[in-house]
């Protein structure tokens, strides 16, 4: 731009703008999201947040639960028996306390054995909890299969 | 006069010779070391992850999906996203177009790794659950996530003047990171399908070549996002250049139009 352009006299310095007022009162609008963010977190979906009852809880709660659809989580303590109409029939246990369960659903995974963690969808009817869903738990841990073990991932 | 003449023709050289990749490329020496180091880490990830590591004693073959999906869960959740974060609170506190940018870059790596998690998530979790999803906390809060940074890549785009913009962005962008502590804490705070932190630190769950093979994915994982974020990032310098250019060119135009 050549001098004495009329255009380049104008006063181009951008303009000081209340900046460091407004983005102070954005930090605390922040944190009060953030609060109440954590707040949420911390209290109101712990408790809505409950993905299963665990065996022992299960039979505590039988007669508020009635008939509701809840899931049941336990380890599978007996050798599940399925019989001719596909019906898996086995036991979960947790904290010493043990749940007949008949499995009247699609057939669970073939990790599904004695001695495996699972959650089963279901109610109660009468004494037995009929499950309509089994999803087989997988810890954390990992451990290679040796070479000379039979058979793998059953 | 000969000494102008002579810085022309070395301008013009110099020009000649950088224009081609640095105005119309993303490549560099960096993008190359990262893109061989990509190249050669995966084609070992497939080597270790697919033949050399053992089946797992219940899972079987499924466990070979853990190379890809905790590497690809880690590099979104925890570094791309961490990028964004940092990018946008250095972006609230000096301004920075390059900070801006770099956490735009970043959130659009994150989310296609993290698109890259659920999908192998879900393609694990049906042999071994039983089922593809479900809403349990860890694969609930992930969601939200990458829809917090679907949403956040929306805000970049949106028709507000730039420095508007950039503001929004930068507070969704740190706002957004809060809920990776909720998916990193979800399996301990609440009950839920999915496993536990299998890689503690100070106790980790992996047998030997499984975690061997684990650390070569967590590297192509790292090789591979690094090498798109910088081209990602250089992308989106260009773009800012070539607006700021049309900018400056309509501001010249106007200026003839007012003189003629």
């Amino acid at each position: 731009m050549t001098k004495g352009d009329s255009l380049t006299d104008m006063n181009l310095t951008p303009r000081e703008l209340p900046e460091q007022k407004r983005s102070y009162r954005n930090w605390i609008i922040c944190g009060i999201f953030l609060a109440a963010g954590a707040f949420v977190v911390t209290q109101a979906l712990g408790d809505a947040a409950v993905f299963y009852l665990n065996v022992d809880e299960a039979q505590e709660q039988k007669v508020d639960l009635a008939d509701d659809t809840f899931r049941m989580q336990g380890t599978v303590v007996s050798e599940p028996e399925t019989n001719s109409s596909g019906i898996i029939e086995f036991t979960v246990g947790w904290e010493g306390t043990t749940q007949t369960v008949r499995h009247v659903g699609e057939e669970p995974t073939d990790l599904f054995a004695f001695g495996q963690s699972v959650i089963v969808e279901g109610r109660f009817i009468g004494d037995i909890f009929q499950s309509t869903q089994i999803l087989v738990k997988h810890s954390e841990n990992y451990v290679a299969d040796n070479e000379d073990r039979d058979g793998v991932g059953v | 006069m000969t000494r102008v003449t002579t810085t022309q023709s070395e301008d013009a050289k110099s020009a000649k010779s950088k224009a081609p990749r640095d105005a119309f490329g993303t490549a560099s020496k960096l993008t190359r070391v990262f893109g061989v180091a990509a190249f050669v880490l995966t084609s070992a990830l497939l080597v270790f992850a697919l033949v050399i590591s053992p089946p797992e004693v219940i899972q079987g073959e499924s466990v070979r999906l853990f190379y890809i999906h905790v590497p690809s869960a880690i590099v979104s959740l925890y570094l791309a996203f961490s990028i964004t974060l940092v990018g946008s609170i250095i972006y609230l506190r000096k301004k920075s177009i390059f900070w801006d940018l770099m956490a735009g870059a970043a959130a659009e790596i994150g989310v296609i790794f993290c698109a890259i998690t659920l999908i192998t998530g879900m393609l694990w979790g049906r042999p071994t659950w039983g089922v593809y999803w479900k809403w349990d906390p860890r694969l609930t809060s992930t969601a939200v996530s990458f829809l917090l940074y679907v949403g956040y890549l929306a805000v970049r785009k949106l028709e507000l003047p730039p420095h508007v913009r950039r503001q929004r962005a930068a507070i969704l962008g740190i706002i957004s990171f809060a809920n990776l502590i909720i998916v990193r804490y979800s399996v301990q705070w609440w009950r839920s399908l999915h496993q536990g932190t299998t890689l503690d630190p100070v106790d980790t769950q992996l047998d030997g070549s499984m975690l061997f093979s684990f650390f070569l994915g967590m590297l192509a994982m790292i090789a591979i996002g690094a090498w798109l974020l910088v081209h990602r990032f250089r992308v989106a310098w260009m773009e800012e250049r070539k607006a700021e250019q049309s900018l400056a060119a309509a501001i010249v135009e106007r200026q003839s139009e007012g003189r003629s």
